[in-house]
């Protein structure tokens, strides 16, 4: 077979491999012959192949691959081996675990250094025996290892190592009680700080020490002129901060602050590291310019939004670096890239002043959606009359609307007057029904001639906007509208009359939104089903329990809530409903559920959905009496899926109490 | 009287679990377990658009609403980083022109054909990014060249065939090239056009990545750009992406994946080729052939 690289030949032997059936019979010794191939990729092949097969037993083929690691000179194979072994699990622990103690240190080695990928906790015992190990570079690989696989045995003798004479062993128990978040007393920590070679892993390990004390270490080496130490100190005042109260991170803030001062440089360096390739050295540096508040520093610290990951942290340090940092990003906002633009509008929430409306109005013009929502927030906030205007104009923009509302209700709070008058020149504009909602709600009683005229306009947009809000300013008018709505040809004038009968109520409720519960259009039957619960009309409770069995979940799931909300939920309906096959459905079930029908929930503890057995966990922690005990626990033992876990043992230890 | 709040709900653990497994069941983008707060308040936006109180109302409605597709559509744009702007990574372009387009005339010099594919692309700037490159390109001159785009998201592909971009998107873009292949937009004084011959290069179409059966509606590719796009997924679906990247792509053409990506630990179905300027992909040639290959 020719051994070209890079062809058609090296392509065949590939497929070869990958097409083989790991079912099959003899192939044990054909895919060690692919670990010796010299292309990588045949390699690949041959060591995913050898996880997958069925015969021999993975231990045996563990074996197998443990005399590959053996063969001197065959680098390429032995890797191979070594990465197949990793991927065979539990099986693989015995066979290296055997070759710890191989006579050639080189073995031992890669034991150690598999043993630590494999990443199994059963494998502490014979690393830590094997710390005793007579080569050096063998202990240093176990303790690399330990920091991966280790617990709290493995912690403490790695603690011990932190006196060994060898530097090395020093270092890699060093890194091996950071990688396990286990850190020492920073008394046993200190006198290493004097040892160069071992001041980054020092200062990994401090920084999982939440001690002021620890932070004026770490302050020491963002003065350094080596840039892998001040990273690394960055790096360790990011994890710390995580680990602080708010009261330790204002302690960690001060002695920042007071190193900062001290460097010259201090704004460079900072900018530099919120550049930085690793993720934990821009964490760093966006705690260490929060302490220092530099609000030039903004658009950078928007920047480190490019991580998803440090989003909370870049939202938290913007928010510190006051008005002044939101004028920088307003001004910045067509160079920022998208992530930190994101993040810059999300701040400036908060940071805005009346001086903001213009540039946030630019900012509007082409800005991605999902950020106009938040521009408008902002505008909201301004205090200023000049917002009124483009936020009123946003009322047309289906994405923007909800947003616009809102955003107007904060602003009528300082310019009424304004906003009012920017929603009258909208309505009369016939700008958007969007505005009769806003305008009702701000505008008050002198907007009920206006909805009157509105609930007969020939556009049923307009109809339904004027019906739906009418209640909200006079009961009475709002009643009138909706009873004429209900009647309508159209479906949103339809809902929005439903809707405002649920929000209503009164003894002829029942009657009145009898029809729409057998409405053409089951959107307006929905609707219906929870304006019924809503109103109180408990005469319609017939025709909502004939609903839980309705095959459209959201019906079924709408009558449930009704009922219950109506006070009329019986065990028969409760039962019928809880068998619903849409878990949304048997929710609501259970957000119903009380007295006898705790019974019900201790039964779906075992249903197939993790969410039911979560809720139903959640009721029985409520509601429960100690009969409920002994169930909720049998549950918890059986449970794998963590959130209904949570739920559970929540519940055994409020069951517990009673 | 209806509250003006605008605060804004939280999302709880079982919300998270319930909305992210429904994202990943539609197209195979993970949301991991610690992007949840990232997750809240890329959603806060489709909750304020659908008056939805909080996020389990939201997962109603993707799971109930008449328009629950366009909205879970919406979700997943929201959820993905449409961090995409023109002649973006420019290292790797140079290498892709410099090094990649002889070696593709060389290869197609029979059927002077060429097609690249723009996966996730977003709205436009990489897809047209390539068109402008190939304009640029004297060499490919009366070939039959197309650029494909493609996206799961309806609404991109919207303002990718509008060809309309703000400042943000041209903040790598030189006057020069500014002034060559875009138009001013009299409406909005901060847009520009793309011009309309290299719009004419340039072809879109919704795709979801993991669609197989869509995916044999994508012709065979002589290159995919795939960046940035495949951080969005788990392991499984990686694979699975691959595989179709794979099958779409000429034995020997090139996949490009962003500055950061990767194939480890993903199989090797494709060669690593080193470039003076890059790291780019290869499928592998068939066996038994060189050169030609059916399309």
């Amino acid at each position: 077979m020719s051994r070209q690289q890079g062809s058609p030949a090296e392509e065949a032997r590939y497929r070869a491999l990958q097409d083989l059936d790991p079912r099959g019979e003899n192939l044990l010794e054909v895919l060690i012959a692919g670990l010796h191939d010299e292309s990588w990729r045949v390699r690949h092949a041959a060591a995913d192949g050898l996880q997958r097969l069925s015969t021999p037993t993975p231990g045996e083929v563990a074996a197998r691959l443990v005399r590959v690691l053996g063969e001197r000179g065959e680098t390429g194979a032995r890797n191979a081996a070594a990465e197949a072994l990793s991927g065979l699990g539990l099986e693989a622990l015995g066979p290296l675990v055997t070759l710890l103690g191989h006579v050639d240190p080189d073995q031992r080695k890669f034991a150690a250094d598999i043993l630590g990928q494999l990443g199994r906790r059963e494998a502490e015992a014979s690393l830590v025996q094997a710390l005793s190990d007579v080569d050096l570079n063998v202990r240093v690989s176990v303790a690399e290892s330990l920091g991966r696989v280790g617990g709290e045995h493995a912690a403490r003798v790695l603690e011990r190592l932190l006196g060994d004479s060898e530097p090395l062993m020093r270092l890699s128990a060093l890194e091996g009680l950071a990688s396990l978040k286990q850190p020492p007393a920073l008394s046993l920590v200190e006198p290493l700080l004097n040892d160069a070679r071992l001041r980054r892993s020092v200062f990994r390990v401090l920084g999982l020490i939440p001690r002021a004390a620890a932070t004026e270490h770490l302050c020491v080496g963002l003065s350094s002129e080596a840039r892998s130490v001040r990273e690394a100190a960055l790096a360790a005042l990011g994890t710390q901060a995580a680990l602080m109260t708010s009261e330790l991170r204002g302690e960690q803030d001060a002695v920042i602050r007071e190193a900062l001062l001290r460097l010259p440089d201090a704004r460079a360096r900072l900018a530099r590291a919120l550049e930085a390739e690793d993720v934990a050295v821009r964490a760093g540096a966006l705690v260490a310019v929060a302490a220092s508040g530099d609000a030039s520093l903004a658009v950078p610290v928007a920047e480190v939004a490019r991580e998803d990951r440090l989003l909370r942290d870049v939202l938290s340090t913007l928010g510190r670096l006051g008005p002044e940092g939101g004028r920088v990003l307003l001004a910045a906002m067509a160079e920022l890239s998208a992530p930190a633009r994101a993040a810059a509008v999300e701040s400036l929430v908060d940071l805005v002043d009346p001086s903001s409306v213009t540039p946030l109005c630019a900012l509007l013009e082409w800005a991605e959606d999902d950020l106009r929502g938040v521009v408008v927030r902002a505008l909201g906030r301004t205090r200023s009359a000049e917002a009124a205007s483009p936020l009123v104009d946003l009322l047309r923009d289906s994405v923007t609307a909800g947003a616009a509302t809102r955003a107007l209700g904060v602003l009528a709070g300082s310019c009424r007057s304004a906003v009012v008058a920017a929603l009258q020149d909208a309505v009369e504009r016939r700008a958007t029904p969007a505005s009769v909602a806003v305008l009702a709600r701000v505008g008050g009683r002198p907007a009920l001639p206006l909805l009157r005229r509105l609930a007969r306009d020939e556009d049923p947009r307009w109809r339904a906007a004027a019906v739906d809000v009418a209640g909200e300013v006079d009961g009475g008018v709002g009643r009138e509208l909706a009873r004429a709505a209900l009647a309508d040809e159209a479906v949103p004038v339809r809902a929005a009359g439903v809707r405002a009968m649920g929000r209503l109520g009164g003894s002829d409720a029942g009657a009145l939104l009898r029809p729409a519960l057998q409405d053409e259009d089951v959107f307006v039957r929905r609707v219906a089903v929870e304006a019924v619960g809503e109103s109180g009309a408990s005469d319609r409770a017939a025709d909502l329990e004939a609903l839980v069995r309705h095959p459209d979940g959201a019906l079924a799931r709408a009558s449930v809530r009704a009922l219950s909300r109506l006070g009329l939920m019986g065990m028969r309906v409760l039962r019928e409903a809880s068998e619903h096959p849409d878990p949304e459905v048997v929710k609501a079930v259970l957000s119903a559920v009380s007295g006898e029908g705790l019974a019900l929930a201790v039964s779906l503890l075992e249903h197939p959905h993790w969410d039911v057995r979560a809720a139903a966990a959640r009721v029985l922690g409520e509601s429960g009496g100690p009969e409920c005990l002994e169930p909720v626990r049998r549950a918890l033992e059986a449970e794998t899926d963590v959130l209904p876990r949570q739920a559970l043992a929540d519940a055994v230890a409020r069951v517990s109490r009673r | 009287m209806a509250r003006f709040d605008d605060s804004r709900p939280e999302m709880t653990a079982e919300e998270f679990r319930l909305l992210r497994d429904h994202v990943y069941s539609h197209c195979g983008i993970l949301v991991h377990e610690d992007m949840k707060f990232v997750m809240e308040r890329r959603l806060w936006p489709r909750l304020e658009a659908l008056g939805a109180l909080d996020f389990s109302a939201y997962h109603r409605y993707l799971r109930y609403d008449a328009n629950r597709h366009v909205e879970l559509e919406a979700a997943v744009e929201s959820l993905t980083t449409h961090e995409t702007y023109f002649f973006r990574e420019p290292s790797q372009l140079k290498a892709f022109r410099e090094e990649l387009f002889p070696l593709l005339e060389k290869r197609n010099a029979r059927t002077r054909r060429l097609r690249l594919w723009s996966a996730g692309c977003s709205s436009g700037e990489e897809a047209y990014t390539l068109a402008m490159l190939l304009k640029d390109e004297r060499r490919f001159d009366d070939w039959d060249v197309e650029v494909y785009g493609t996206d799961i998201s309806r609404r991109v592909l919207t303002m990718a065939r509008r060809a309309e971009y703000g400042p943000s998107a041209l903040r790598a873009t030189s006057a020069d090239l500014l002034e060559r292949f875009f138009v001013p937009v009299p409406a909005a004084p901060t847009k520009v056009r793309v011009r309309d011959d290299v719009r004419a290069m340039v072809s879109f179409g919704h795709h979801n990545l993991l669609d197989e059966t869509g995916s044999q509606l994508v012709a065979k590719m002589d290159a995919v750009f795939c960046r940035n796009v495949m951080i969005y997924f788990d392991q499984s679906a990686r694979r699975k992406v691959l595989r179709i990247l794979r099958d779409r792509l000429v034995p020997g053409g090139y996949l490009l994946l962003g500055h950061s990506e990767n194939l480890l630990n993903l199989g090797a179905d494709f060669e690593l080729v080193h470039l003076r300027g890059d790291l780019v992909y290869r499928r592998p040639e068939l066996p038994g052939l060189t050169g030609g290959e059916p399309r």
